[in-house]
């Protein structure tokens, strides 16, 4: 969803105190969200827009029709998801819309008498004026804004709400950067089902060095640890249909970094779900299993991204989509890192790191390049591109000394070239961490605020379990532990050599922190 | 100073290399692999089927060493070099890296424990790691496969590892002369590794190649050239595109055909006659079909359920070859030899050879056998254990979909 021309506003309404009407005493940090969308309107909706999956099965329309029956609320007996995004309006002909919004008035009612927060769907096409007094009516938590919609609309908004209205607004951004700085109190941004494919059963000729494509969340996550506190982040897509370990990664990938997926059922799996059917009862209970175990460890939250190398950031780059996959492919090559806001960069926020990727800085000005210059003659890394001066004529990238460290400038970076030469341009002892034998599971290392707990998180995306992996790191901890939403916790040896600690673990079905001490 | 298989021992080759520079020709045919040489010699090869790497692959392979009259008295005391293949560390859904495309770790395990057994006094394993950074290891590789070093590293009393890309643990590269007539490359220069030993192991796994038509014990040999000193292997070696760089040695005739597919088997051949294989080892237990490894389009797994080991690579590689239904002979235009290139992933000039209508790549076997390194003739060659005809698995067929999958 893009609001266009409609951010600032936006922004404005949401750095409202984010207290609730007294209903649900839970703050937006801690609602874990599902989409629940039913009711006339969201039939309208999909008969509407025919991108979404046609409602012809019968079955799939009776369930969609009916499923602000209050029944359904006892699918969340159990769960831990506190928080439903129901339809609200979507600017149909006002008789629906009035019958939408007493089904769900009353439907929300029974959800708040089990302490869940309700929160509107608002669909490109609605009013304001003709949606905010209802919505104060039936004590509506919020509203998510789903799709784009047009200039102005968040004022429109702000106007038709009542002056006490303390009613959280959730934009789903169509893309990060465009709300990354903001002053939000819930950053929710549209995502991509998780999953990984070779790339050849893609049709594409790979090399040996190649790895399987994975689409994954976890760096979008990661990407709004600009600032060392943990902000709630909401990642959005609707799957159409999943098996339930696609579910429960839906889950892990959004929270391995510490957000939240809008938990989102396909149609057959919730028509099967009112139908009472063992096998997707079986599937709802993984996917609150696995946000049990999300929520079991909501201390990982807490923890600082690790990483020896920072990526400077530019929140104001023309090109921030360039800058992203700098984010998303670091990532991907295992390579831990700390993401650094391009107007913070000062000689104290770079205190800590063994390198910088310094690639968006093009140019960096004279203040940036005596910064990094300072950095590189103490020991550090920069990697820089040809704006830095000196850029090779026929191989990728030069390295040259600079004091203590090194300055390495490339003739013409792209993520993807860059990405992979992080792996053979920082030592292990420079990275801190080292995955080996991952190549479909995606690492994020964190530590808790003392540094005396360093934790490994990983994904494993392919529907094959993985196993013999071995996490190298490089410092003095006891103990090793593995946490799965499998099991208790498992103790797993250390081999230490030469000031390096390397574990093995022997098997991955999907989701592991392995936690260090 | 041949041994009783008719390979020449490595002290008669250390001698003898000092010697080869001085046989040879500059200019060499450039046509198809000719008539077998007449001393080409001829070894017992050992086939055995071994349904998975659970079997005791340790029996195993003391039984087929033993099949292939012993190497007892060449190891023992000694120090054993195995350099095993690796590649890319990619992967098809539901199999590791050792299953189908590097070598299996259980393999290479059992060998090591074997030798140990037989009483080698150190067993180096190498291979080159192919990374830049600069702590690189040769087991860190090895974790990316999910290897179990330290089992390893205890399976025989002395087990050490070196990344052979560079330098290693040496101060300089040996230098290798080809003792046969050279084709494309009179000298190598290789980690020193390669010269520190007595008894030198290729453990290859047998599978097809998008480029070479199939890979088995000789083409593992291409990765004994260091890239720390030549470079990138494709502009060097595959394609010509640049000569050797300051240091090592330079080919002999610059004006050669540039294509791959004559130029590679030779330089091949050439990297056997320098550094010749004492223990030749293919692997096919879980292999790959229709390409090396799983970035090459069309690739798949395969189970032929086979180990062949031999003393004479050639012979070796030609028996492996009989039982992946090839015909060790083939020419040009015969599979596996007769080839499809990715288009986006080679020169365009490699795509369309000057001397063929087709892409195609020389049979190595046949082009060792005209240098006298051994014989690709079946009807030479002593095959003890399974026979040929029990033990072969039709890649070919397999690929085309024209035999049932095995489960």
């Amino acid at each position: 969803m893009i609001i266009q021309g409609a951010k600032r506003s936006c922004i404005f309404l949401l750095c409202l105190p984010a207290v609730l009407w007294g209903v649900n005493p839970v703050t937006p940090g801690s609602w874990i969200p599902a989409r629940w969308p039913g009711g006339p309107l969201e039939l309208e909706c999909r008969t509407k827009a025919k991108t979404k999956a046609a409602l012809t099965d019968p079955a799939l329309r009776e369930a969609i029709a009916t499923w602000y029956d209050p029944a359904t609320l006892r699918l969340l007996e159990g769960s831990p998801v506190n928080c439903l995004l129901l339809t609200w309006s979507a600017g149909a002909d006002r008789r629906t819309e009035q019958r939408q919004q007493q089904l769900v008035k009353a439907y929300a009612a029974e959800a708040h008498a089990r302490g869940i927060a309700v929160l509107g769907l608002i669909y490109p096409g609605a009013d304001p004026s003709q949606f905010a007094l209802p919505a104060a009516d039936a004590r509506l938590d919020g509203f998510v804004l789903d799709g784009q919609f047009p200039a102005g609309f968040n004022e429109q908004l702000a106007k038709a709400q009542t002056p006490s209205s303390s009613a959280v607004v959730i934009p789903i951004a169509a893309e990060a950067a465009s709300i990354r700085s903001a002053g939000l109190p819930v950053f929710a941004v549209e995502g991509v089902p998780p999953s990984a494919r070779n790339l050849s059963d893609m049709g594409i000729r790979g090399s040996p060095s190649s790895e399987p494509w994975i689409e994954s969340n976890v760096w979008l996550v990661r990407s709004f640890r600009l600032a060392s506190v943990w902000r709630p982040v909401w990642i959005s897509y609707q799957p159409d249909r999943g098996t339930p370990e696609d579910y429960v990664r839906s889950v892990a990938d959004s929270a391995v970094a510490g957000g939240r997926w809008i938990v989102a059922l396909d149609d057959g799996l919730r028509a099967k779900l009112r139908l009472g059917e063992p096998a997707a009862v079986a599937a709802w209970r993984r996917i609150g299993a696995g946000l049990k175990f999300a929520e079991d460890h909501a201390e990982w939250r807490g923890f600082e991204p690790y990483g020896n190398l920072g990526v400077i950031v530019d929140t104001a780059a023309a090109d921030r989509e360039m800058a992203d996959e700098y984010l998303k492919l670091v990532g991907r090559r295992q390579v831990p890192y700390r993401p650094i806001a391009r107007s913070q960069l000062s000689p104290a926020s770079l205190t800590g790191f063994r390198a910088v990727l310094a690639t968006e800085l093009d140019p960096p000005t004279a203040g940036e390049r005596k910064l990094l210059a300072a950095f590189a003659e103490n020991g550090g890394l920069v990697v820089a591109g040809p704006s830095w001066g000196n850029p090779p004529k026929d191989e990728p990238f030069a390295e040259m000394p600079l004091g203590k460290g090194r300055v390495t400038v490339y003739k013409d970076p792209n993520p993807e070239n860059v990405a992979r030469d992080m792996r053979d341009l920082l030592s292990h002892r420079e990275a801190g961490v080292a995955a080996f034998n991952v190549p479909s599971v995606i690492t994020y290392a964190s530590r808790s605020g003392d540094g005396k707990r360093l934790l490994v998180q990983l994904l494993n995306y392919s529907e094959f379990p993985s196993t013999d992996i071995t996490i190298r790191v490089i410092g003095n901890f006891k103990t090793a532990r593995l946490f799965t939403p499998e099991g208790p916790p498992a103790s797993l040896s250390m081999n230490r050599a030469e000031g390096q600690i390397d574990v093995t673990i022997p098997k991955l079905v999907l989701w592991g922190g392995l936690l260090l001490e | 100073m041949n041994d009783a298989h008719g390979n020449l021992t490595r002290r008669a080759w250390l001698a003898a290399s000092g010697l080869a520079a001085s046989a040879l020709s500059a200019a060499r045919v450039q046509a198809a692999p000719q008539a077998p040489a007449r001393s080409a010699p001829a070894a017992p090869v050992a086939i055995a089927k071994v349904p998975n790497y659970d079997e005791d692959l340790v029996a195993q392979f003391r039984k087929m060493f033993d099949q292939v009259g012993g190497i007892q008295s060449q190891v023992q005391g000694k120090t054993v070099a195995i350099k095993v293949n690796l590649t890319g560390g990619n992967r098809f859904e539901g199999f590791t890296a050792g299953d189908t495309h590097w070598v299996h770790p259980k393999v290479v395990g059992a060998v090591t424990a074997v030798l140990g057994q037989l009483g080698a006094k150190r067993i180096r394993i190498l291979e080159s790691a192919g990374g830049r950074r600069p702590d690189t290891k040769l087991e860190d590789k090895l974790l990316q496969g999910g290897w179990d070093v330290a089992a390893l590293r205890n399976a025989a009393p002395l087990v050490e590892f070196e990344d052979t890309n560079g330098l290693g643990f040496g101060k300089q590269y040996s230098t290798f002369k080809v003792r046969t007539k050279p084709y494309i490359f009179p000298a190598f220069q290789l980690n020193h590794s390669y010269e520190d030993c007595d008894f030198f192991v290729s453990l290859g796994k047998a599978k097809n190649h998008e480029e070479m038509g199939i890979t088995m014990s000789i083409k593992n040999m291409f990765g004994v050239t260091p890239t720390a000193l030549y470079g990138g292997r494709e502009r060097i070696f595959h394609y010509g595109q640049v000569q050797a760089p300051s240091g090592a040695t330079a080919e002999m005739d610059p004006g050669s055909n540039r294509y791959e597919g004559w130029r590679l088997p030779r330089i091949l051949v050439d990297i056997i006659g320098a550094r010749p294989i004492d223990l030749a080892i293919n692997d096919a237990i879980i292999s790959t079909v229709g390409g090396e490894g799983p970035w090459v389009l069309g690739a798949r797994p395969i189970k032929p359920g086979l180990l062949v080991v031999g003393r004479n690579c050639v012979n070796t590689d030609a028996v492996t070859m009989a039982t992946m239904g090839y015909n060790p002979r083939a020419g040009r235009h015969e599979a596996p030899y007769r080839l499809y290139k990715g288009p986006g992933n080679h020169p365009k000039e490699q795509l369309t050879p000057s001397d063929e209508t087709f892409q195609y790549a020389d049979n190595m076997m046949l082009l060792g056998e005209a240098v006298g390194l051994g014989s690709a003739d079946l009807d030479k060659i002593d095959v003890r254990g399974v026979p040929i005809k029990d033990a072969t698995f039709e890649f070919e067929a397999f690929w085309k979909n024209q035999m049932p999958k095995p489960a």
